[in-house]
């Protein structure tokens, strides 16, 4: 499992160069060959014994983040999110610039909080990054406008738990460098993409159709969890510990009811524990992959995640095995594919 | 031509489960094509060779709107969210059709405050579909998640008017069935594109459009009607004076010379139209113009009244019209 290794690098939308640098290391003896596209995808490649279909397996290699937007008379840092961040998740959280300098996201303190404003979310005009500058001409030697900006987390195991900040989507980079890990031959061909700029608009994934034209495309995704004490059971959108999660329908695709219904039954013959997504907003590349170029039925397995675009991630590690061994079924059972 | 209309408007068809829709499609066409395929993610395309060396692509979408089921209670009643752009007013009190069960839409509320709440601020989250199950179990041996229900909805006449549920999009593939059942010998290939998904996102007019590579698409798709009590004021559309001419709505502008050449040969031929500007919506045309190296491309729709509803309304003149004018087109627009 490589969570912990990507958990820890920086990359935002766009700055993804780190995290494909080190995938790339770690893969490239492992498969028949890899290649970077004019985006920024990494593209790997493992022939089949009969090569018969195409199969291709995405996941995002970008977070969520952060991009210093001007700086203030006093030193501070104006900033936008890079994808959807909202502001109360971020008050208060360390963050690092351009990968090497430490910041902190500061708001008024309680005590001088006007009464009604806990009720008000925050708008990113009334925050601020603070580096320790102490005017604008020293906070400009230290940053420039279009610095990245990503949340300090420290990684955490404990037990069959596991905590750290980007595990949407480097939950699902880890889950197909496993599968690559087990140098292990199927009869289709097997695409692996590792994607850029999912979070801004599913923009890496729209050129790997043209570069694959795959049978069939599988993303794999760190997905909302929403197993919050705070909604009833019959509103969650998955549980932690109930197994991968498969999709039915997101946000402006229905998933390919072929590709849906032989993931359940691979599922189902292995006796993997699996779960539906039982809500339908948010959105993957499976959309994209699904209508660009001569299109690509496409399917989503996710691996259940709290708190995703925040500072720190959780999820389940037998969900994060059971995803792993769904998709060497699927491989090995690759006739369920068939057109 | 009711008939057919009936026929497709009461199919089950909600985005991402066109299957049912797409083969009373194919039984209609069987002896007027010259051959079929359905591409990598559903879309039907049908086709008539011609000989002039043009393609023109007529897309109809067969999906309609609905609701999916996301969870369902202990008690045996099933959560859902909206397939397409559902409007949860039009379910209170109605009926969703599943592929094996019937159920009914409505709203919660344990106290009068809260009651009253939810009904002024109506969404899917504080709504529930009873399908008389008793347990967790039984509902879920009737609809288990991810099953996909549409409007349960009769077929009626009033007048010239045919009202039914599903009207957005089964009268353009009605129009589009019919066109190639009238054409004989036309001198273009003309591609019919029963796509699916639109209503969740243009999500297969962008496939079929590659596929052919046409040389002009025309989309066949219903409209706003703006001819009932305070109705959309800005809005000039109204059922009986024939086929919209789109020009432009929130996601495309229609190309000119197709437009310039539908006006022109509905005058020529004496086919009653009229010219439509939507300020909002969209249809396949946006997607259809975007793919590839981009491919004119224009809407011919038809006026409906209480579109996205169980009861959309069209005038049955209109729909005859626009089969006579695509008819034309079909021979002479490119």
């Amino acid at each position: 499992m490589y969570l912990k290794e990507l958990s820890l690098i920086n990359g935002a939308s766009g700055d993804e160069g780190r995290v494909r640098d080190f995938i790339k290391r770690t893969i490239q003896d492992k498969v028949d060959e890899v290649w970077e596209d004019r985006l920024g995808n990494l593209i790997a490649f493992r022939k089949g014994t009969k090569g018969n279909r195409k199969i291709l397996f995405a996941a995002h290699m970008d977070e969520v983040g952060f991009m210093v937007t001007n700086i203030d008379e006093d030193g501070t840092l104006l900033f936008a999110p890079v994808g959807a961040v909202e502001t109360q998740v971020v008050v208060g959280k360390q963050v690092k610039i351009k990968d090497s300098i430490m910041g902190v996201i500061g708001f008024k303190p309680i005590h001088l909080q006007e009464k009604d404003q806990l009720l008000k979310p925050i708008r990113y005009e009334e925050l601020r990054i603070y580096i320790g500058a102490r005017n604008k001409e020293e906070a400009q030697k230290m940053v420039s406008i279009g610095d990245y900006v990503n949340f300090v987390t420290e990684y955490r195991q404990n037990g069959r738990r596991a905590s750290g900040k980007a595990f949407d989507d480097r939950v699902g980079c880890s889950v197909l460098m496993d599968v690559i890990d087990k140098r292990q031959r199927y009869e289709n061909d097997v695409y692996f993409a590792f994607v850029v700029q999912e979070e801004v608009g599913l923009r890496g994934s729209a050129v790997v159709v043209e570069q694959v034209k795959p049978d069939v495309a599988i993303v794999i995704e760190g997905t909302i969890a929403g197993d919050d004490p705070g909604l009833e059971k019959d509103r969650w959108s998955t549980h932690l510990g109930e197994g991968p999660a498969v999709t039915f329908m997101h946000s402006g695709y229905v998933v390919n009811q072929k590709v849906f219904q032989a993931i359940l039954s691979v599922a189902e013959k292995h006796g993997i524990p699996h779960q539906f997504r039982r809500r339908t907003p948010g959105s993957t590349d499976a959309g994209r992959l699904a209508r660009t170029g001569p299109g690509t039925a496409s399917g989503v397995i996710s691996v259940p995640t709290r708190y995703i675009h925040s500072p720190v991630c959780m999820i389940d590690l037998e969900d994060y095995a059971n995803t792993v061994l769904l998709i060497e079924k699927i491989l090995e059972e690759g006739e369920v594919f068939a057109k | 031509m009711i008939e057919l209309i009936k026929k497709l408007t009461q199919a089950y068809g909600p985005s991402g489960r066109e299957s049912e829709v797409q083969k009373l499609i194919l039984e209609e066409l069987s002896d007027h094509i010259d051959g079929y395929k359905f591409d990598a993610v559903g879309n039907l395309l049908v086709w008539k060779q011609g000989s002039s060396g043009k393609k023109i692509l007529f897309d109809a979408h067969v999906d309609e709107i609905g609701l999916v089921v996301t969870n369902i209670t202990d008690k045996g009643f099933l959560r859902v969210d909206a397939v397409g752009g559902v409007v949860p007013h039009t379910f209170v009190g109605h009926r969703v059709r599943f592929p094996n069960a019937v159920g009914i839409v409505y709203v919660e509320g344990e106290t009068e405050e809260e009651r009253k709440k939810n009904w002024t601020n109506l969404t899917l989250d504080n709504m529930f579909v009873d399908i008389g199950a008793k347990s967790y179990e039984e509902a879920k041996s009737k609809v288990p998640i991810g099953s996909f229900g549409v409007y349960d909805s009769y077929f009626y006449q009033m007048g010239d008017y045919l009202v039914s549920k599903a009207m957005d999009d089964r009268i353009g593939c009605a129009i589009v069935v019919e066109l190639f059942k009238r054409l004989s010998s036309c001198p273009n290939t003309i591609i019919g594109s029963f796509s699916v998904q639109e209503e969740v996102g243009l999500v297969g007019a962008s496939v079929a459009a590659y596929t052919f590579a046409p040389d002009v698409c025309v989309a066949v798709d219903v409209t706003d009607s703006a001819d009932y009590p305070k109705a959309f004021k800005r809005h000039s559309m109204v059922l009986g004076k024939g086929p919209a001419i789109k020009v432009k709505d929130k996601a495309s502008v229609s190309n000119r010379q197709i437009v310039e050449k539908l006006v022109e040969l509905a005058e020529a031929n004496h086919i009653p139209y009229q010219m439509e500007v939507l300020t909002f919506g969209g249809t396949n045309a946006a997607a259809l113009q975007r793919t590839r190296a981009g491919i004119p491309s224009a809407t011919v729709s038809i006026p409906t009244r209480y579109v996205h509803s169980p009861s959309e309304t069209v005038c049955l003149s209109d729909v005859e019209n626009a089969v006579e004018l695509l008819i034309q087109y079909a021979m002479k627009g490119v």
